[in-house]
């Protein structure tokens, strides 16, 4: 039987598993963290059942990679904290939603999966 | 973290997909038609990393969204058109054909190679059955979901606007103020 998990996606998948750059927020901690934060903060609305937002995911993760001293990559799923999609009016997955000290600066719906697109995005939208 | 022990193969599939669905209950109904425990069982992928992680550690819930997963009782995975032949071993109306999958012909698995072709082929065809979470349509089927989108509204079908965007909605800059602005301007 050669049915098990390759040995090479078992490393993708572990190693996607312990490198996540970008944190979950939820309703209870969406406050605390993005509306009471310092600085750019960026906010990706999504769904784990958009393939859209699985072609982002490592894109996005990139990104937080480069990112990472100057501004903070949070993901809210949509699925699960819907008071957020409503009170934000989320259209639609993926929409990144640029916050600077708490206030809301630019958002992008469906960005280009690139690393250059979505990094000038997280960039410009705070200049 | 706790890792669920299972004694019985879980096949995990994408509820958000209608075709998905459709098979999931097939299998459903064929593991359970005889009396006694079913043979495999089904699970949603749902929207919790951590949960499908307390199944397998292993387990990735964007690369369960991509590919079928089929999770044994000892730890490993079958993957694609493996887990489908694993399943169709495990159900007792279909294992009497299941065994052609192992048939090995000079190193090579030709009933195998066909299966993994037919689930390259439904996986991909899946999308213009109107599955938003199972990705954009390969090149070769776009024409046939623009012909059923149009066949759609020539017959006043009522087309749900996507939750998801796509490489192709384009991209949409928003400033709040615009928002905000829409938004009085609606009321």
């Amino acid at each position: 039987m050669t049915g098990e998990t390759p040995a090479g996606l078992q490393e993708t998948q572990r190693s996607r598993v312990s490198d996540d750059k970008i944190a979950t927020v939820t309703g209870s901690t969406f406050t605390r963290l993005v509306l009471e934060g310092k600085g750019p903060i960026v906010v990706e609305f999504m769904s784990y059942g958009c393939a859209h937002c699985r072609v982002m995911e490592p894109v996005l993760q990139q990104v937080a990679g480069m990112v990472n001293a100057t501004e903070k990559i949070f993901r809210v799923n949509n699925a699960v904290d819907q008071e957020l999609v409503d009170s934000y009016e989320i259209l639609g997955t993926p929409t990144l939603v640029m916050f600077l000290n708490g206030n809301e600066v630019a958002r992008v719906e469906g960005p280009r999966p690139t690393v250059s697109s979505v990094l000038s995005i997280v960039t410009q939208a705070f200049q | 973290m706790q890792i669920q022990k299972q004694t019985t193969p879980v096949l995990l599939f994408n509820d958000e997909c209608g075709v998905c669905r459709h098979i999931a209950r097939w299998v459903y109904q064929s593991a359970t038609g005889n009396v006694g425990e079913p043979s495999i069982l089904l699970q949603p992928i749902g929207d919790d990393p951590e949960a499908l992680r307390l199944l397998n550690p292993e387990l990735d819930i964007w690369d369960a969204y991509a590919t079928i997963h089929l999770l044994m009782p000892d730890g490993s995975m079958r993957l694609g058109g493996e887990a489908v032949a694993e399943v169709l071993r495990s159900l007792p109306n279909t294992r009497w054909f299941a065994w052609t999958f192992a048939i090995r012909m000079f190193g090579f698995r030709p009933f195998q190679t066909i299966l993994n072709v037919g689930y390259t082929i439904l996986a991909d065809v899946r999308p213009i059955f109107g599955c938003e979470s199972c990705g954009t349509p390969s090149v070769w089927l776009r024409p046939i979901g623009w012909m059923r989108r149009r066949v759609k509204a020539l017959l006043g079908t009522r087309q749900h606007p996507s939750p998801h965007f796509t490489s192709f909605s384009g991209v949409k800059r928003r400033q709040p103020e615009v928002a905000a602005d829409r938004a009085i301007a609606a009321k």
